[in-house]
């Protein structure tokens, strides 16, 4: 790459790759010296030039059409944001754009590529979580969830005899979903599990970045929750939720149901519900729920939000004993002095970055820090190891 | 701000008409000019707004005060202080974490425990380019070749915003001079500056992305979850997705500032068409690549002095340049592979009886398909989140191939073809197309920009992923 002095390698610059109008300027102190100058009107490869009031009107025109010919993905951008009145505003502008470029027909080259690629669906606004009926819990009686690392006054509440064994030949399978906070330690899950002859990562990792349970708009992970069951038939699900989640807003509500602001009787009410669909979806098609809670962030006030987020969940968790099992990150990423940390030793002492620098998601480090208490889940709640034991006895 | 947004959108169109009218009248011109930076700066995090400010009033007393002093040892030190406060305020905000985990890794290992601790540093967005274009400011007013500007000027130089956070990394002596005068607002490259937006959308939205979700970050996040097939070809795919995504923005920075009447010099120039690393060092990110040449490798002491001199400098300056990447090993190793084959390279032409004889189609594929694969190799390093997943990639590059591999699908094969494929295409192409482009009339433009767009809306992601480089 670098070039000797004697000997440049590197073009010269500026590489505009042609001599254009731009380099036989000369000089010009002041504006009256530009209207003197002999008007070029082409490069020297032919391209025209235009004004800039040309350049403007362009642009413009190009960004109005645009609008139109887009308008069905740019009202559900609008739609997807969140509360506030910049969303009010964006979505009083484009749903009557959405209704003039299908009026005009002008929708159908956008919904043409979209189908090309696949994607037909993309530009639909899907709300319609109350298709779904709302399972009822196994049992409601359990005292408490498991919550990890938290110490249990009577850990591994199921018996080992009751706990459904896996062997390398008939697999445990995991997928992992959730919002982007689920991504990085979502990977060190599925890696760690790859260690095992008896786990098989199925799905990948499903990390959709600003999605959440409050916004079947966005995404509908209701939807796709249904979808993976019957797809993958995973034996454990992974989620991570809620940071997103925590706003005075929600889509998909039931016909009189309001809430009121965020974290009051109302909205934990309706967010459990929305919990309990999950919940029932997943155990229904025999699958068990290890859920990674929201982490202590750099931000007191989102924290004070997460807290309220995870104490809900950590509720409802408890009306679906042995089915799911919560992961409390919150206390596992406090720093010595019970705050946020952004970098923790690891088992060998040495300090590693646990936590990204936007203070809210997770470094590789900390992945890995879940990935092992996530592991430890799912040995509480499955036999994972007792082919061991009868591979061992049946060997020669 | 992220280019590819109606944010961004909105911003630039009220920008756009406002510099224009302002543009013969630079007393108001330029003062507007850096508020809108500031403005598109600030968007992110207003508080590193005062960095800026900061970083251009240093420079700029600075570099007057070298220009002015006569004394060739006073001028020395001025120098060295520029340097220290530009390189200390780099070092501090890019580096210092990265000291204190390496030091601590470094003093466990003989059993001491350093009295250091982190301090969670928010890495301001484009520092490192802001901070090279400042380090040439005072360099080039030391070695004389450019007289210092006026603070205003200077100010704009810094902060234009087309440039301001990923690049290119612009030399005073190629944006000051056209401060100096108005632009000229009959004669605007239009067709030039809207296909660079146009396709630099493309590459960034839809081919970048693509890759990115379809492959790229799935195997590089569990390799060992993945097959031999799989691995190769997500790392193909980087190549392709960073060459794609910074690319991409580099290219709608230089159209945005030709729309405002500047030109930028060119940074990508069909890299993976390069039969050599030597010759993908003149075509990738050619901006950074000369800066280095010019302000580390030169001062180093180049290929003045004797071949292992030399060598060592090839390797020191990629190492730097590894680095300026990122606070990580990892990318160290990255510029180390390039140095490395820099050397080798250069000891290979060298070497005693070497005949350098004409490139015939195979030698020239066969150099191209090296160079492309050194490349890829060191991509590994770049992209790996540690030498752990680097050597998983590597090693399961040899160990899976009777595996199942579902992620290579067709979409993802052609998203690399059409990457890899576009830096073939003969240059007369995208000059036909521009100059096709040029003479249509004003509605006919709109028409095909807004295609364009639909395009490039309809096929990326819901969202906006950032840019890689933004973390540079």
């Amino acid at each position: 790459m670098p070039n000797p002095p004697d000997q440049p390698l590197l073009p010269p610059l500026p590489v505009d790759e042609e001599p254009t109008v731009e380099a036989a300027d000369e000089p010009e102190p002041h504006a009256t010296t530009v209207a003197a100058e002999p008007r070029r009107r082409r490069t020297l490869d032919g391209r025209k030039l235009w004004s800039a009031g040309h350049a403007l009107v362009v642009a413009a025109l190009a960004l109005a059409f645009g609008l139109l010919l887009n308008a069905p993905g740019i009202h559900k951008t609008a739609y997807n944001q969140p509360d506030g009145w910049k969303r009010d505003v964006a979505t009083t502008f484009t749903s009557p754009l959405a209704d003039v470029s299908r009026a005009l027909l002008l929708d159908r080259p956008r919904a043409l590529v979209k189908a090309a690629i696949g994607r037909p669906d993309d530009d639909e606004i899907d709300v319609s979580i109350d298709a779904i009926p709302i399972p009822a819990p196994p049992s409601a009686t359990s005292p408490k969830p498991r919550v990890t690392p938290k110490p249990q006054p009577k850990p591994l509440p199921p018996s080992p005899a009751r706990k459904l064994a896996f062997t390398p030949r008939k697999q445990l399978r995991l997928w992992v979903a959730g919002d982007s906070l689920v991504i990085t330690p979502g990977y060190e899950i599925v890696q760690a599990a790859g260690a095992s002859p008896v786990i098989i990562g199925v799905g990948g990792v499903e990390g959709r970045v600003a999605t959440g349970l409050t916004r079947p708009d966005v995404f509908n992970w209701f939807d796709e929750f249904r979808a993976k069951m019957k797809e993958l038939k995973p034996n454990a699900v992974v989620l991570g939720f809620g940071g997103n989640d925590d706003k005075a807003y929600m889509t998909g509500l039931p016909e009189g149901v309001s809430i009121g602001e965020f974290g009051d009787a109302a909205w934990r009410r309706e967010y459990r519900r929305r919990l309990a669909i999950v919940f029932g979806t997943i155990t229904k098609g025999g699958g068990h729920v290890v859920w990674i809670g929201l982490p202590i962030t750099r931000s007191p006030a989102q924290t004070q939000r997460f807290d309220i987020v995870n104490a809900t969940v950590v509720a409802e968790a408890r009306r679906w004993p042995k089915r799911v099992t919560y992961v409390d990150t919150y206390t596992m990423f406090a720093g010595a002095a019970g705050g946020f940390a952004e970098y923790l030793p690891n088992a060998q002492g040495r300090t590693e970055r646990v936590r990204a620098s936007d203070g809210v998601h997770f470094e590789t480090a900390g992945g890995k820090i879940i990935a092992r208490e996530v592991l430890k889940a799912l040995n509480r709640a499955y036999d994972l190891t007792s082919w061991r034991k009868t591979k061992l006895t049946t060997d020669p | 701000m992220l280019f590819p947004t109606a944010t961004f959108a909105f911003f630039f169109l009220l920008v756009l008409p406002l510099s224009w009218f302002l543009m013969s009248r630079p007393s108001r011109w330029r003062p507007f000019m850096i508020g809108a930076s500031y403005v598109f700066y600030g968007w992110w995090d207003w508080r590193f707004v005062f960095l800026l400010v900061g970083c251009t009033l240093w420079n700029q007393v600075l570099a007057v005060r070298i220009w002015q002093t006569p004394v060739t040892s006073r001028r020395k030190a001025l120098l060295v202080l520029a340097l220290a406060g530009n390189l200390g305020v780099l070092g501090y905000f890019k580096y210092y974490d990265f000291f204190v985990t390496s030091s601590d890794s470094l003093a466990s290992l003989v059993g001491a425990d350093l009295p250091l601790e982190v301090k969670s540093i928010v890495l301001p967005v484009g520092i490192s380019f802001f901070t090279f274009m400042a380090i040439s400011y005072v360099v080039d007013a030391y070695r004389g070749t450019f007289q210092p500007t006026s603070l205003e000027k200077f100010a704009v130089y810094l902060a234009f915003f087309p440039h301001l956070v990923a690049g290119p990394i612009v030399r005073p002596s190629e944006l000051v001079p056209q401060l100096d005068r108005p632009r000229d607002p009959r004669r605007v490259d239009t067709s030039r500056a809207f296909y660079l937006i146009a396709t630099g959308l493309f590459k960034k939205v839809v081919i970048a992305n693509y890759l990115a979700a379809g492959i790229v970050d799935d195997v590089f996040g569990a390799p060992g979850e993945h097959s031999s097939l799989e691995i190769l070809i997500a790392v193909y795919a980087y190549a392709v997705q960073i060459y794609a995504d910074f690319s991409g923005y580099t290219d709608i920075a230089i159209g945005i500032a030709l729309l405002l009447g500047f030109a930028f010099p060119q940074n990508f120039d069909s890299p993976y068409a390069a039969g050599s690393l030597q010759d993908f060092w003149r075509r990738w990110h050619m901006t950074l690549s000369r800066w280095l040449r010019d302000y580390l490798y030169v001062p180093l002491g180049g290929n003045r002095g004797r071949r292992l001199f030399t060598y060592r400098n090839l390797l020191l300056t990629m190492l730097i340049g590894g680095l300026w990447h990122g606070a990580a090993w990892t990318f160290v190793v990255w510029g180390g592979i390039h140095g490395v084959g820099l050397a080798a390279e250069r000891w290979w032409r060298e070497r005693p009886g070497f005949v350098r004889r004409p490139p015939t189609t195979w030698t020239t594929w066969r150099n191209r398909l090296l160079t492309f694969h050194v490349v890829c190799l060191a991509w590994i390093f770049f992209r790996a989140d540690s030498f752990d997943t680097a050597w998983q990639l590597l090693g399961g590059l040899f160990t899976g191939w009777s595996e199942p591999s579902p992620l290579v699908t067709s979409g993802i094969l052609l998203a690399i073809a059409v990457g890899i494929g576009s830096q073939y295409l003969p240059s007369r192409v995208p000059r036909l197309v521009m100059a096709r482009f040029s003479r249509l009339p004003v509605l006919g433009q709109a028409t095909v920009l807004a295609f364009a767009l639909t395009l490039v809306n309809a096929m990326g992601p819901e969202g906006v992923a950032p840019f890689i480089y933004f973390q540079f």
